[in-house]
């Protein structure tokens, strides 16, 4: 009992660990951006030549192990050049301790298997195949061996090269070697290229911050989508229905007159109107048609597209532009008014002409759609405008 | 346990006592003079028209192939004693003769300006929370 006691107690704790390693939201509080957006920084999926001071301080990220953050930057790989100053065996693999100049790091570079391997068999054929001259493949490859387990044998004192994936074990940072080879730079030239290109690549890329990251931190990405999706559908549906309004060149109309243009916009609807539909589902659909009918049309209004000439229970919109009586009447104002002393100079002002509109053919007439029929009528040489809000006619 | 990093130093910094005793340093000169008995070598340097020398303990190099008169680049750490002053004791040196010593200067300054640059101000440029 005991035993098993202590089983569960140690998965318990397992879980703990691993569900504390998962991504999610946890790693938003301490600046970190969200893991799902890493994959969009270049850097991330790049060998980052950081200094390796800088590998040693980089912060670890809460949300996946073995992730790493330079300013905002996620940092799974990096590119280092140094020369070894330790060195130590291990069965497997040497560890090499790599200095660059501004930091010491240790290096896990793993001992070439086949090289191991092939070294006997190339020497076993060597006795075979050289009397015959001439090129030879044995003789070539052995070379080739050669050449890489010299680049691959470092001592102290050598250029080393190494990329791989950082890690920290038991509390120390460390490059696991993914590739590494030692390089001859008998005239520093190949250092001293990489000491000028370092602060160039720090100061272009890795000192800024990554633009997308910053402007989609801090909303989750299903919302702005779903925002943006509802705005574009709005769009579409005011679009469509003023599109109508001028095809038709209707002046007046009811609100379920139009309702059924917007059809289809919303999905279900179009999709299921032949077929049978679940009475809930149609009642859903047919409320999200109401509430899209709604919205675009009071998007209208607020345009000053259509208007409500008389507030009644019989719900009557004014399209505007077709709107001949309002035109006639706005015209004879500004007609009648242009002769009186007070406008002749500089014309009637927008708001005196919309006070006389609102007089003579409807209290509900709002400013944006005088404004409207204004430039309506100016459009069509019925009038014209001596500043931005002063009219005449000639 | 991994060794302090060997920063780079122009060798007239070393030789005017500009570095703290104990620094791991990294510096370059010309092999002048190479005493194997005493395990002691002298790089020396040009700037701004003087010669400035380097004393390098090389007992953790040997043995080694003297080449007098080519450029060295060494790396260990600054010592002091009575009796020879300040001295380099080596844990590397290399023969880097043919080194383009202007571009290594530049690329010396350049870093240094950079890290400059970043403790100095650009640290300040936290990501707005």
């Amino acid at each position: 009992m005991c035993a098993w006691d202590s089983v569960c107690k140690s998965v318990r704790y397992k879980c703990c660990k691993v569900r504390r390693g998962l991504p999610g939201r946890g790693g938003m509080e301490e600046g970190e951006p969200p893991s799902l957006l890493w994959g969009l920084d270049p850097i991330f999926s790049a060998y980052a030549r950081l200094y390796v001071k800088d590998i040693l301080q980089i912060k670890e990220s809460c949300q996946v192990p073995g992730i790493y953050f330079y300013k905002l930057h996620p940092i799974f790989k990096v590119d280092v050049l140094g020369t070894v100053v330790y060195k130590r065996e291990r069965e497997d693999f040497f560890c090499y301790g790599v200095d660059d100049s501004t930091g010491v790091i240790n290096c896990l570079c793993w001992k070439d298997e086949q090289w191991k391997d092939h070294s006997e068999p190339v020497n076993g054929s060597k006795a075979l195949v050289t009397n015959h001259g001439g090129f030879n493949p044995a003789e070539q490859l052995k070379k080739l061996l050669q050449a890489q387990h010299s680049s691959s044998h470092v001592e102290i004192g050598d250029t080393l090269r190494v990329r791989g994936p950082v890690k920290t074990s038991r509390g120390q940072r460390e490059i696991m070697a993914s590739k590494y080879y030692k390089v001859t730079d008998s005239v520093l030239a190949v250092q001293i290229s990489w000491m000028l290109e370092v602060p160039q690549l720090y100061c272009r890329f890795y000192d800024k911050p990554f633009p997308l990251t910053n402007s989609v931190h801090g909303s989750t990405v299903t919302d702005a989508d779903g925002a943006s999706a509802h705005t574009s559908l709005l769009g579409r549906a005011s679009c469509l229905l003023k599109d109508f309004l001028r095809e038709k060149a209707i002046e007046r109309f009811r609100p379920y007159d139009l309702r059924e243009q917007l059809v289809p916009l919303v999905s279900c609807l179009s999709q299921k109107s032949s077929t049978q539909q679940e009475p809930a589902e149609s009642q859903s659909s047919l409320k999200q048609l109401h509430n899209l009918f709604c919205e675009t049309l009071q998007l209208l209004q607020d345009e000053g597209l259509v208007f409500r000439k008389v507030i009644s229970p019989d719900q009557v919109y004014q399209v505007t532009e077709n709107d001949k009586q309002l035109h006639r009447v706005t015209k004879d104002v500004i007609r009648e008014d242009s002769k009186r002393e007070k406008y002749a100079e500089k014309g009637c002002h927008v708001l005196h002409i919309l006070s006389c509109v609102r007089q003579r053919y409807s209290p509900n007439v709002s400013k944006t759609v005088m404004e409207v029929v204004l430039k309506s009528l100016e459009c069509n040489s019925d009038i014209i405008s001596i500043t931005d809000s002063h009219f005449t006619v000639l | 346990m991994l060794p302090e990093p060997g920063v780079f130093h122009f060798p007239w910094e070393i030789s005017s006592g500009a570095v703290q005793e104990g620094a791991t340093v990294r510096t370059f000169g010309r092999l002048t003079c190479y005493q194997p008995a005493d395990s002691q070598a002298v790089l020396s340097s040009q700037h701004a028209s003087t010669q400035h020398q380097v004393k390098v303990q090389t007992a953790f190099v040997e043995p080694f192939h003297p080449i007098l008169g080519a450029q060295y680049i060494v790396l260990g750490e600054l010592e002091s004693t009575e009796r020879d002053g300040v001295m380099v004791r080596a844990r590397v040196l290399n023969c880097v003769d043919g080194v383009d010593l202007a571009s290594l200067q530049r690329a010396i300054n350049e870093q240094r300006r950079y890290f400059h640059g970043r403790e100095g101000g650009a640290d300040i440029q936290q990501p707005p929370l």
